[in-house]
């Protein structure tokens, strides 16, 4: 990691998520000059927030430390953070990039000693547990971000006790002037990795989340059972702080569905059957139900559906629920539906039940600032020679070999279109 | 039995809404949806499956579709859009047309006697006598005993001036234009079977 | 160059508040004779990075020892261009998670001693180390070979010659194009995703053959692939005349087979009507023109396919082959196109349409196309000359009859590469092999074939690195890797052919792959010393080793991926790097001051996997956890570079106990070098004999796995031990 020259053939990655990550890392391993964008204040996107990868049941920061190592050790990569693209213009081999790079108030002195976070007494909302806990309002993201620069929340920044903590910083690196700056970038291709967002589960009225307190989503589920997470991966329920034996998952909240997100999100079969293993492996006695309509284990997924299957502590029932209530005494979530395997229908009470929310790509609403970009009906963008080569969840809902997979295809894509610009 | 697609077609193209059937994934929302789901011989997301399996005498003489009563919440629920309420009126009255509705089914009996009759004779609904046209649907003796049966509901109903304990005398204001309408709509109707035939 | 070393100590983060700088230099300057030594308040500064560059460029300093915070922080600062470089990890390792209560002079004494200790350690190690010398040979080839001139192939070799490289192109039959050129259309891959796409396999054709830089060998075969990347010779058999290419690195992109149908279940028919066919006969038949059926020739109207035909079974293919609903869906379309009556049905057991590929599921239904939910029962003739096929009908419960003209099987995809299960016995010296039965016919001492991963594919183990395979710079691509459909293999080549090029731009610059990208050192070894015990060349994970006719091993060092296994597996401690050593990490051990016997402060020496165990050591720190002061950690590239003799020579120095921190090992296994904790772990399991022979208790050495989000567990792995230890007397060798 280091600052490189923009030169034609430099190839700019939007997106510091696994996928364009790899992108990156890929190109620069060729020999590119690579720079790096990345919206949030650290790299490591969606992956860095779940607890484990299905089928492995290992931990996602495993592989991202193997790619921050090869940044680290990588000249030819440039990451810049905070930094969002505004518009884009010029042609393949040579474009022109402007970039919005938000102020940090902490700079690269930083040396994560962690003083001004263990000081600092306000706490804010924290994006990364998705409204789970509450974080220092200066920080690091989580354990293993990188940059393992701190940075501070910009609403923050103007109060007193931020004034205060330029003193405890003891390296000086606590900036409160830092303003918002704008980079030209000249590059000669643009890879488009802007990963997704979770679906807002909200919207899926008859399922009662943000109503209910025991509805909960996967992905904060993933917050739950992390070692990180708000209870230090207890699986426990909001409402009263109850171990959670009798779990239910929910497939296709808010997929498949032409009310909320009308294609399959690909991952959510496979990612409850891994959380179905979270709750089995903390209490032995627990029961899990997972409501689907089909389960998509795609290829060799096959055996870790086989796996899950052999428990026979986790039910399955071929049905799309119609709606979740709650008991308002104990607060318990009652999931309503019919089995279509059997016609019956039923009424189960449970400690939790866990929305499988599907993935909206961030495209569908962060466009490419950029002229001749074709995005499908959902919002992702379709590679078909415009000015940016999507990979990853950009393109398509995808898991996450996948998505290092079409973040690779997409460096060589990146390579010939910035090789377009060579001699000039 | 066999799958067949021959009645599938006709339902298609015959029923109302009916083409939408085919667009049913059998998710089973629209079965947890219903109000009166379990009292259901067959859910929609069965009859559904059944038409596209050419079961036209299980799904005709089905006295499902005559169980809704149109809450629309699996219209607003079903992941594919299929306006499940529509269809299954149009099943119904497929099977009425088809002369496949099994008479003896309640609401069959009571929408297509009982409140046709009071409706078209005044131009409205007259409360009172429709529904002592409905509880003496069974004869004087079980008209009594309903009628006893639920006279706290109806004393309560008056008493919030929900029913109106006064028959509806006379014609309501354009019942000649009512009478057109009607004539219209009859006209149209068999304008269509024609077709169809 | 000479080599000259200087050392730096900085004093922020607490370092200078907490620590005896002043004696810290001493000791780098006295007992380690470094000859510049210095400290600094806030080192990784501007102006502390400007006090080492200066005396880079005015006093001859080459050689770095950074004792401040972790090897993970402020790499950027540190990259100041020096060949050689430890960091000493004071801050993390030493100050975090050694806190002193006020007055608490022990406390202070053994925190000082441990950061003594590090220091020492990392003097030590810059001393052992040389730069090393990228691996250079003159016969390094960029060109690529490409196996298989189906749709994957044919993508990857378009693409590496447009990205400027040559390609070789080696297809076994007589045409190029694969299974694709007998299909008649594919499945959607642009919006609305509701209509087949045109066969792009002519195009890619005539595309391979119009560009000059990749050279097509068709009707050939590989009879041998020796050497390694940027070198590699391919002995290519065409007609029986042999002729060899060199190339720096391979994709193979065989493709798949089809599942036997005949080894198909009875009650799927296949076999009692000449109407029961395929999915790819029904491909050909659409391709040739007109939907019939076979028996008679005439139209066929009324299809069902079966989906997962003998698959997801325990007697047939265990797995999913991932494209065949969305294939059968394209099919259905097919019969619709050619009868506007058509009657299609597709018998399922879960719709697996993944993604945007919902929407060609619905256009089949608003086609008409009847899903059903079961599994085909009997197939019997029907009336007037079609079929008749009972199915098991799982929504309707029930049994129920389709008369159709065509029942479509949709079998699964077979792997079409050679795979040896790397857990099973080494295949060398099994006897003669047939070459013919191999693809690539590896010249390797390992066998052959490519390892598998399942299945009978040679698919990565990785989640987060899928091109990984154990043998550097041959990347699988398409359904040869694992079972997927045909815009999917198109990507999958797209980025092996990356891979590929990525592999012989970092051969020649000497360069290591992932994981250790861009690392120049590679192993050697002392041929004298040798005693051709073979564990080298058995268990290098990478099959990096090939042996001479004596059994010596021959090292490939563009095949390794210099996590050093072989190292770790050397008795004769005779194979090391230029920068990581035997001597190197033993030297280190031994530089460690051992406290007296009466002094009752043990010494435990912690070998960390500097992969996950080491990082999740520094979330540790982070989280300002107590740490027992008597462990001192050294880092280790993989637990398979952990030789026995470290252990033994612990021993007898006088540590009273070793920790191993290695990853997850077995089948979900989470070793970056596949194998290097599980080695680990065989070989710790023969050190009882040298605790025996040294009279020590066995428990004195334990290995731990050791997750990278462990840090929370950290603690009580390392004081339970360290308890453990100190429930024992203490080590009886500290005398020597």
């Amino acid at each position: 990691m280091a600052d490189g020259k923009a030169t034609g053939q430099t190839i700019l990655v939007v997106g510091g998520g696994l996928t364009g990550l790899t992108a990156a890392v890929e190109s620069a391993e060729v020999g590119h000059h690579v720079i790096l964008l990345e919206k949030e204040p650290q790299l490591g996107g969606r992956v860095s927030q779940h607890n484990k990868y299905f089928p492995k049941l290992c931990s996602p920061s495993c592989g991202l430390e193997i790619n921050y190592q090869r940044i680290r050790n990588n000249p030819r990569i440039t990451v810049h953070t905070l930094a969002e693209v505004t518009k884009i213009e010029g042609q393949a081999g040579n474009y022109r990039v402007s970039v919005r790079k938000a102020p940090r108030f902490v700079s690269d002195k930083c040396t994560a000693c962690g003083d001004c976070s263990r000081a600092c007494s306000t706490e804010v909302e924290d994006p990364f547990n998705l409204g789970t806990a509450k974080a220092k309002a200066i920080r690091n993201a989580h354990a293993f971000a990188f940059p393992s620069h701190y940075f501070m929340d910009p609403g923050f920044a103007g109060s007193e006790e931020a004034r205060k903590l330029v003193e405890v910083c003891p390296v000086g690196a606590i900036e409160l002037d830092q303003q918002a700056e704008t980079l030209e970038l000249s590059v000669g291709s643009i890879v488009w990795a802007t990963g997704w967002k979770p679906y807002d589960a909200e919207k899926i009225r008859p399922y009662g989340f943000g109503r209910h307190a025991n509805v909960t989503t996967n992905m904060r589920f993933e917050r739950l059972a992390s070692p990180f997470g708000p209870t230090q991966g207890k699986l426990v329920r909001p409402s009263d702080g109850k171990e959670v034996r009798k779990v239910a998952f929910v497939q296709c909240a808010g997929s498949r569905d032409h009310n909320y997100l009308a294609f399959c999100s690909r991952i959510c079969c496979l990612a409850s059957m891994k959380q179905a293993t979270y709750v089995r492996e903390q209490y032995p006695d627990s029961e899990v139900t997972i409501y689907y309509i089909d389960l998509r284990a795609m290829d060799r997924y096959e055996a870790f559906l086989k796996k899950v299957e052999a428990d026979s502590q986790i039910r399955w029932t071929k049905s799309k629920p119609a709606r979740i209530d709650e008991d308002p005494a104990t607060k318990d979530p009652v999931v309503v539906g019919e089995d279509t395997l059997t016609g019956v229908r039923y009424a189960e009470r449970y400690d939790l039940v866990v929305l499988a929310t599907g993935m909206e790509p961030m495209s569908s609403s962060a466009k490419p600032p950029a002229d001749g970009v074709t995005q499908d009906a959902y919002g992702f963008v379709v590679n078909d020679g415009g000015p940016v080569i999507a990979c990853g969840c950009s393109a398509g809902p995808v898991d996450v070999a996948s998505s290092v997979q079409t973040g690779t295809a997409a460096a060589l894509k990146a390579i010939q279109t910035a090789l377009k610009a060579g001699g000039r | 039995m066999a799958y067949d697609l021959s009645f599938a077609r006709e339902v298609y193209k015959n029923s109302e809404m009916g083409h939408w059937i085919k667009m049913c994934m059998q998710c089973g929302v629209c079965a947890g949806s219903c109000p009166l789901g379990p009292h259901w011989e067959h859910s929609p997301r069965q009859l559904f499956q059944m038409v596209r399996a050419g079961k036209k005498e299980e799904v005709l003489k089905s006295s499902s579709m005559w169980m809704c009563t149109s809450c629309y919440n699996c219209i607003v629920r079903c992941p594919r859009h299929l306006p499940i309420t529509h269809i299954v009126h149009g099943l119904a009255r497929y099977a009425m047309e088809q002369g496949m509705a099994n008479p003896q089914q309640p609401t069959h009996r009571f929408a297509s006697k009982v409140f046709w009759e009071n409706i078209v004779a005044t131009g409205r609904v007259g409360e009172a006598g429709l529904t002592m046209k409905l509880y003496f649907l069974d004869g004087l003796g079980a008209g009594i005993r309903m009628g006893l049966e639920m006279k706290d509901v109806a004393l309560g109903m008056v008493k919030t001036g929900r029913l109106n304990p006064i028959p509806f005398r006379g014609k309501i204001k354009g019942y000649a234009g009512f009478q057109a309408m009607l004539q219209k709509a009859a006209a149209i109707e068999s304008k269509h079977k024609e077709a169809k035939a | 160059m000479e080599k000259k070393i200087g050392c730096y100590i900085c004093k922020g983060c607490g370092i200078g508040d907490n620590l005896d700088v002043g004696a810290l230099e001493s000791v780098a300057r006295k007992d380690q004779k470094i000859p510049v030594v210095r400290n600094h308040e806030f080192l990784c500064g501007s102006e502390g990075l400007e006090l080492i560059r200066k005396d880079m460029e005015s006093e001859g300093v080459n050689a770095l020892v950074i004792a401040g915070c972790s090897p993970r922080a402020k790499v950027d600062e540190f990259r100041l261009g020096a060949a050689l470089m430890d960091r000493v990890n004071l801050r993390e390792q030493v100050l975090w998670v050694q806190p002193v209560a006020e007055g608490d002079d022990t406390a202070e004494e053994d925190r000082q001693m441990a950061a003594v200790d590090y220091l020492a350690m990392g003097c030590v190690k810059v001393k052992k180390m040389d730069a090393p010398i990228p691996f250079e040979d003159p016969g390094f080839s960029k060109d690529i070979l490409v196996v298989g001139g189906g749709v994957a192939g044919l993508t990857a070799a378009k693409n590496i010659a447009d990205t400027g490289y040559k390609v070789v192109l080696v297809e076994k039959s007589d045409d190029l194009g694969g299974m694709l050129s007998r299909m008649h259309k594919v499945s959607p891959t642009k919006p609305p995703y509701k209509d087949p796409e045109e066969n792009p396999i002519a195009g890619l054709i005539a595309a391979v053959k119009g560009n000059g830089a990749i050279k097509i060998h068709t009707g050939a075969t590989i009879k041998k692939t020796a050497g390694a990347p940027g070198l590699f010779d391919i002995t290519i058999v065409k007609g029986g005349k042999e002729s060899t290419e060199r190339v720096g690195a391979i994709v193979v992109a065989t493709g798949f087979g089809l599942y036997d149908a005949g080894k198909l279940p009875a009650q799927l028919g296949h076999g009692s009507s000449p109407d029961v066919i395929t999915s790819l006969q029904f491909e050909e038949m659409a391709k040739a023109g007109k939907i019939v059926r076979p028996s008679d020739g005439q139209p066929a109207k009324r299809v069902a396919f079966s989906l997962c035909a003998g698959q997801r079974s325990t007697e047939h293919l265990e797995y999913c082959s991932g494209a065949c609903c969305v294939y059968s869906l394209k099919q259905a379309l097919y019969v619709k196109e050619q009868y506007a009556d058509a009657s299609t049905y597709l018998i399922y057991q879960e719709v697996r349409t993944p993604g945007q590929m919902e929407d060609f599921y619905r256009k089949v239904q608003d086609e008409g196309g009847v899903f059903i939910k079961g599994d085909v029962t009997q197939v019997a003739k029907g009336a007037g000359g079609g079929l008749s096929v009972e199915v098991n009908d799982k929504l309707l419960r029930g049994k129920e009859k389709l008369e159709v003209d065509l029942l479509v099987l949709a079998v699964g995809m077979t792997p079409s590469l050679d795979t040896v299960d790397p857990n099973k016995a080494s295949p060398v010296g099994a006897g003669e092999f047939d070459y013919t039965k191999s693809v690539l016919n590896l010249d390797y001492r390992q066998g052959p074939s490519l390892p598998e991963l399942k299945w009978g594919f040679p698919d990565s183990h990785f989640i987060c690195f899928p091109y990984e395979t154990r043998r550097t710079g041959i990347y699988v691509a398409g359904p040869a890797r694992r079972p997927m459909g045909i815009a999917a293999s198109v990507s999958d080549a797209t980025g092996a052919a990356l891979k590929a090029i990525q592999v012989v731009e970092s051969v020649a610059r000497g360069a290591a792959v992932h994981p250790r990208a861009g690392d120049l050192s590679y192993p050697s070894f002392r041929k004298e010393g040798c005693t051709q015990c073979k564990r080298c060349t058995e268990e290098c994970p990478f099959g990096a080793i090939n042996e001479d006719d004596k059994g010596n091993p021959l090292f490939n060092p563009t095949r390794c991926r210099r996590c050093g296994t072989c190292m770790g597996a050397c008795p004769q401690k005779i194979i090391s790097f230029a920068n990581y050593s035997v001597d190197m990490i033993g030297s280190m051990l031994k530089e460690v001051e051992v406290p007296e016997e009466d002094e009752e402060k043990p010494r435990i020496l912690i070998f960390a996997c500097e992969n996950d165990a080491y990082p999740a050591m520094d979330q540790m720190a982070q989280n300002r956890a107590k740490i027992s002061p008597y462990v001192r950690v050294i880092p280790l590239r993989c637990m398979g570079s952990m030789n026995l003799v470290w252990v033994a020579d612990a021993m007898s120095s006088g540590y009273d106990g070793v920790l191993l921190m290695g990853c997850r090992h077995g089948d979900q296994y989470q070793c970056h070098n596949v194998r290097g904790s599980a080695l680990a772990e065989i070989r710790l399991s023969k050190v009882s004999e040298t605790l025996d022979r040294l009279q020590l208790e066995s428990a004195r050495v334990r290995m731990v796995e050791v997750n990278i989000m462990d840090a929370d567990k950290l603690p009580e792995v390392i004081n339970g031990f360290v308890d453990d230890i100190m429930e024992f007397d203490p080590n009886p060798y500290k005398a020597f």
